[in-house]
């Protein structure tokens, strides 16, 4: 057991991309404020991005196919986060307020 | 070798700390600041991983551009000591059983398949794909996606404020019979 957190390799990263891409899940499911809501996508994605880079380093010696996927998935992300809070903007300029539980019940 | 094992844990640590805080911090400010830190410490990860150029574009897309933009967001919009606002505690409950139940089952999942054949079967995949791709030749079109995103963001803007307008005008008229 201590061994094994002494050799640091592929799983310790890979572990590491899963807490991310849990707690990046549960911000997402527990988060009444919209902004933390986008931030966690982005947490998740980053997640995505450390586990792309680890099978690179560990499994492709030349690492440039993992540095090519993990450049287009940090670009959709960014694409993807710019894109949230421009929506995001908006409805707050509409609402006045960035609580999704309001929002949804000013729609019903 | 024992540098090198602090090292990693600071970074493996700071990194889930961030993630934490950009979640549960108290006041909005705090949270677009753990943002900026997250990004420093999934850089130095990249970093430690051999990926120099994937370090440098992330600090500089994210670190430098996004959470600088969101700060700046949050205290156009009013909100940079906005508190934490979580969702009922049943709801906080039920989501945190499925979270860890799903990563259960990730773990599960992963050891049943690849407990011992991890390398091979990566390897296999690896194997599979011929020749390398050379990165720089495609440093020309990820700028052009750059451009993408940058043009997509303003016409959504520029449609969005259209409906806007719209909709305000609508409910004008409805005010005025």
């Amino acid at each position: 057991m201590i061994n094994s957190l002494l050799n640091i390799g592929l799983a310790h990263f890979l572990a590491l991309s899963l807490i991310l891409f849990l707690m990046g899940l549960l911000g997402v499911l527990i988060s009444r404020n919209m902004l933390r809501t986008i931030m966690s996508l982005f947490i998740m994605s980053v997640s995505a991005v450390i586990n792309f880079v680890a099978f690179g380093y560990y499994c492709d010696t030349s690492m440039e196919n993992a540095n090519m996927i993990s450049v287009f998935v940090l670009i959709l992300a960014v694409i993807q986060t710019i894109i949230a809070l421009v929506i995001l903007y908006k409805i707050y300029q509409a609402n006045e307020y960035l609580d999704a539980e309001k929002i949804k019940d000013k729609e019903n | 070798m024992v540098t090198n094992l602090i090292y990693f844990y600071f970074l493996f640590f700071g990194t889930i700390f961030c993630a934490l805080e950009i979640i549960f911090a108290p006041m909005m400010y705090l949270s677009a600041i753990s943002l900026f830190l997250f990004v420093c410490f999934s850089s130095l990860i990249y970093l430690y991983l051999n990926s120099v150029y994937l370090s440098v574009f992330q600090f500089i897309l994210c670190g430098l551009f996004l959470s600088v933009y969101i700060l700046l967001l949050i205290k156009k919009i009013g909100r940079i000591n906005l508190m934490l606002v979580l969702a009922p505690a049943s709801k906080i409950i039920v989501s945190s059983i499925f979270v860890l139940l799903l990563g259960g089952l990730f773990i599960l999942y992963f050891f049943q398949e690849f407990d011992s054949s991890l390398y091979s079967f990566f390897n296999a995949v690896v194997e599979k794909s011929f020749g390398s791709v050379n990165f720089r030749h495609y440093l020309y079109p990820l700028s052009l996606v750059g451009v993408f995103v940058l043009v997509s963001a303003a016409v959504l803007r520029v449609f969005l404020d259209n409906s806007l307008a719209v909709e305000q005008s609508k409910e004008q008229e409805e005010n005025k019979l």
